[in-house]
């Protein structure tokens, strides 16, 4: 298993250069320049040439890299040209804010989804598990823009239950959470369902209800358990997916991750930051994946990492 | 039980919400500063928070004036050549560094330093060659050659005086720190979240009545409306239009509208056919119904433009509108040779997002032109990509028509006319992205920057708009209004046309008052 995560690891390299070149040379494809943008209406020559001295982006393209790439290397992901400030700070300033979003989101998803799915799988066809489909179907299809709208309108403004906006306390997550979480919540339930009825179809199970094991323990410790490999994949899945997704709740909610800070970044071509952002979105993907491959063998002992 | 739990997690909301609001007067604002350093803003929410804590040598009053701020008096040398400002005495900043000369020369020539890379650097770049400082309060601005609006230049933001000593100490940290002479402190900013200041309690002017202000970063219009509808904030800028109707109709809300400098108009590409020709551009000023999409599209937020610059900017006069005439604009056409044979065909270019409602601007546009026989085909950019469209040399300028906005933030014509209008000033040398030229125009656009009387720039101003009016180098569309929603309980906010607020004045209101 060390071998394996080993081995994991060292392939991170590879794929973080390309991750890397393939960023670097699309910021750099798309039309528009930073200088200009920062510069504005109100662009001279000599403010772009002081701006691109400044940054280096009077520098051929090649040059940029290879100056880029040694940098990386030392930990010096460059200077934001928006903020002027290191990228470093800007991430370490916006990237936790974005991680507690998403794990927040997650609990929701996973509390809501999985336990609906079971109910749904345990009761096929009756009005429970249509209820449940039909609150899934909603929740995949509910645009997280107008979920969050309203749920600011009415738990916010009408009810006053929660703060509108921002961060801080436990409170401020509450609302983002649930509507950050609410679609992944609804995947969930969808996957968990599926999942669970074609175990719960199995012989094995019809054994287990034979031989006269308690219902509760035939669906949480034998049917669950071989659902969740496919749960989980998705549950992988989904949190890399809300990790970048995040970007129309934080608009919303105004909360500070890096969501928000990678599309200011690109509206102004701020390479440097979309850079860097990139590549802690894609660092963070890559570990997550890593985890719930490692979380296989746990759930089935089967499944080896030779 | 479960009732009882709701409620008393109702009360620690309701508590906490009310232990997080002392007196601090809290603003809702489209996005975080991008610096809170002065000489390297650019947007409004930036100078926004600056304008609390720097303070600039002039100040450009929100009814249009320019006046002393920092400086007690100035004078000018007999050829206009040499500027000479007096500093009030005894004013210092808010790390104790005192205000003199040295710290004013310090700032100008921060700003214009090409390793600052300041957007407004060309402001006094080449304007202000030499800085002299024969004593601790005064200070020598010498230019090469007379130039009128530079009082009006050093009453921008950007031209701000902050602290020498905490710029030195703090190096590139400062832009996270300022420390100027004005109303209120720096105290801290959460990025992305909010930044707060304290009360400047031995400022040199009137001491604000507001103990802390704190600017809140929030991008989603309809959330900045649900905090000041919940008082979770006072203030909330930018309202959306639609949202207008519903918070006009709560009492405890003022909705306010402020002229901006802001100009939104289309211009022609001078250098490509048949936009060379008069009649053409006159006949699309003609075809246009600006009062319809000031009515309709904008919702009655915006003024028809009657001027190349907006009401509140020095120099500005009434000059006419190019009235709605789709007869004589049809006519127009068939003088220029296009009919229904042989119609005039264009593509308009515009920004999506970045100016009110422009994506609807340019089909209506579109469809008040079909009216005439012009056919537009309409082509939107994303506003990165749309500059460097925009602001390609004449010789590889693609664009046929194209959608911009203006702000004349120096509060002074020069600035709203000459790098637009003037023949130098051809793109990308400058901001005449319509290769537009008129000799007579140039030389009236330079008297008016060398002429020492008020008045009789004003009047420079008047002709020179008029040769504009009637070379119709652009579809004048109209300027944009500010629309800022207020809590009752909060009085003395001023909205300024460069679309920044002055805090220093607001207060609390008793409920008496209320």
């Amino acid at each position: 298993m060390t071998t394996y995560i080993l081995r994991r690891l060292l392939i991170v390299i590879p794929t973080l250069l390309g991750v890397l070149l393939v960023v670097f040379l699309m910021v750099r494809l798309a039309p528009g320049d930073p200088a200009q943008l920062l510069a504005g209406e109100f662009a001279t020559p000599e403010t772009l040439a002081d701006i691109r001295e400044r940054f280096g982006l009077d520098h051929p393209w090649h040059v940029q890299l290879g100056v880029y790439l040694v940098n990386v290397v030392q930990g010096d992901l460059g200077e934001s040209v928006r903020t002027r400030r290191p990228v470093t700070y800007e991430l370490a300033n916006f990237f936790p804010n974005t991680v507690r979003l998403t794990l927040a989101a997650m609990l929701v998803a996973l509390l809501v989804g999985i336990p609906a799915g079971v109910i749904a799988a345990i009761r096929p066809g009756t009005a429970v598990d249509l209820l449940v489909m039909l609150g899934a179907l909603i929740g995949v299809s509910m645009p997280v823009f107008w979920f969050g709208l309203m749920a600011i309108l009415i738990f916010s403004v009408q009810l006053g239950w929660f703060p509108v906006a921002g961060a801080g306390t436990v409170w401020h997550l509450v609302l983002p959470a649930i509507a950050l979480g609410t679609s992944t919540a609804a995947i969930l339930a969808r996957m968990t369902r599926s999942a669970m009825l074609e175990v719960l179809s199995q012989d094995y199970i019809r054994t287990a209800r034979a031989k006269g094991l308690a219902g509760r323990v035939v669906v949480f410790k034998h049917a669950l358990r071989n659902a969740l490999i496919p749960v989980v994949t998705i549950t992988g899945l989904q949190f890399g997916g809300l990790l970048e997704g995040a970007v129309i709740t934080e608009t919303v909610f105004a909360w500070p991750g890096i969501g928000r800070l990678l599309v200011d970044s690109i509206l102004a071509r701020d390479y440097p930051v979309v850079q860097g952002a990139v590549l802690l979105i894609a660092v963070a993907f890559i570990l997550i994946n890593l985890v719930v491959d490692l979380l296989y063998g746990a759930i089935d002992p089967r499944i080896r990492y030779d | 039980m479960r009732l009882k739990l709701l409620a008393a997690l109702v009360m620690v909301l309701g508590l906490s919400v009310a232990l997080a609001q002392p007196r601090t007067l809290i603003v809702a604002q489209g996005t975080d500063p991008v610096t809170l350093d002065a000489h390297l803003a650019i947007d409004a929410p930036s100078f926004t928070v600056i304008y609390q804590v720097v303070e600039t040598l002039f100040t450009y009053t929100p009814e249009g004036r320019i006046e002393p701020n920092l400086v007690e008096r100035f004078s000018f040398s007999p050829d206009r050549r040499v500027l000479t400002l007096t500093l009030r005495r005894g004013i210092t900043f808010h790390d104790g560094t005192e205000l003199n000369s040295e710290a004013v020369r310090f700032n100008l020539e921060r700003l214009v330093a090409p390793e600052t890379a300041a957007t407004f650097a060309f402001l006094l770049r080449g304007r202000v060659t030499a800085i002299e400082t024969p004593d601790p309060l005064t200070v020598h601005l010498r230019m090469p050659e007379p130039f009128a609006p530079i009082l009006s230049h050093l009453a921008h933001g950007s031209t701000g005086i902050q602290s020498p000593t905490a710029i030195r100490r703090l190096g590139a940290a400062y832009r996270d720190n300022p420390v100027g002479t004005g109303p209120f402190r720096f105290d801290r900013w959460q990025k992305g979240q909010f930044v707060e200041l304290v009360r400047n309690d031995n400022y040199w002017g009137t001491r604000p009545a507001i103990e802390r202000l704190r600017f809140l970063a929030v991008p989603e219009g309809t959330t900045r409306m649900a905090l000041v509808e919940t008082g979770q904030a006072h203030v909330a800028v930018r309202v959306p239009p639609h949202d207008v109707p519903r918070l006009r109709a709560r009492p405890e809300l003022n909705v306010v509208t402020t002229p901006s400098v802001r100009t939104i108009y289309l211009f022609f590409n001078h250098s490509k056919k048949p936009f060379d020709d008069v009649r053409v551009r006159r006949a699309i000023n003609h075809a246009i119904n600006k009062e319809e999409i000031v009515n309709f599209v904008l919702g009655g937020f915006g003024r028809v433009s009657d001027a190349p610059i907006s009401p509140g900017v020095f120099g500005y006069t009434a000059i006419g509108v190019h009235a709605f005439n789709p007869s004589l604009a049809r006519q127009l056409l068939a003088q220029a040779g296009f009919n229904a044979q042989n119609p005039l065909r264009f593509t308009l270019s515009f920004p999506t997002g970045r100016y009110l409602q422009d994506v609807r601007i340019a089909e209506t546009i579109q469809s008040q032109l079909r009216a005439v026989g012009v056919q537009v085909e309409l082509q939107t950019m994303e506003w990165g990509a749309y500059l460097a469209f925009t602001n390609l040399p004449r010789e590889r300028s693609q664009f046929q028509v194209a959608m911009l906005g203006w702000g004349t933030v120096t509060g002074d014509a020069d600035y709203g006319l000459f790098p637009l209008f003037h023949t130098t000033q051809h793109a990308p040398r400058g901001s005449n992205r319509s290769f537009y030229s008129n000799p007579r125009l140039d030389r009236i656009l330079d008297q008016a920057r060398v002429a020492t009387n008020p008045q009789a720039r004003e009047q420079l101003y008047r002709s020179a708009m008029q040769i504009i009016f009637n070379d119709a180098p652009w579809v004048f569309l109209h300027s944009e209004q500010q629309v800022t929603a207020i809590r009752r309980e909060v009085q003395g906010v001023i909205v300024h046309p460069t679309e920044m607020l002055i805090l220093s004045g607001a207060s609390f209101r008793t409920g008496a008052e209320r």
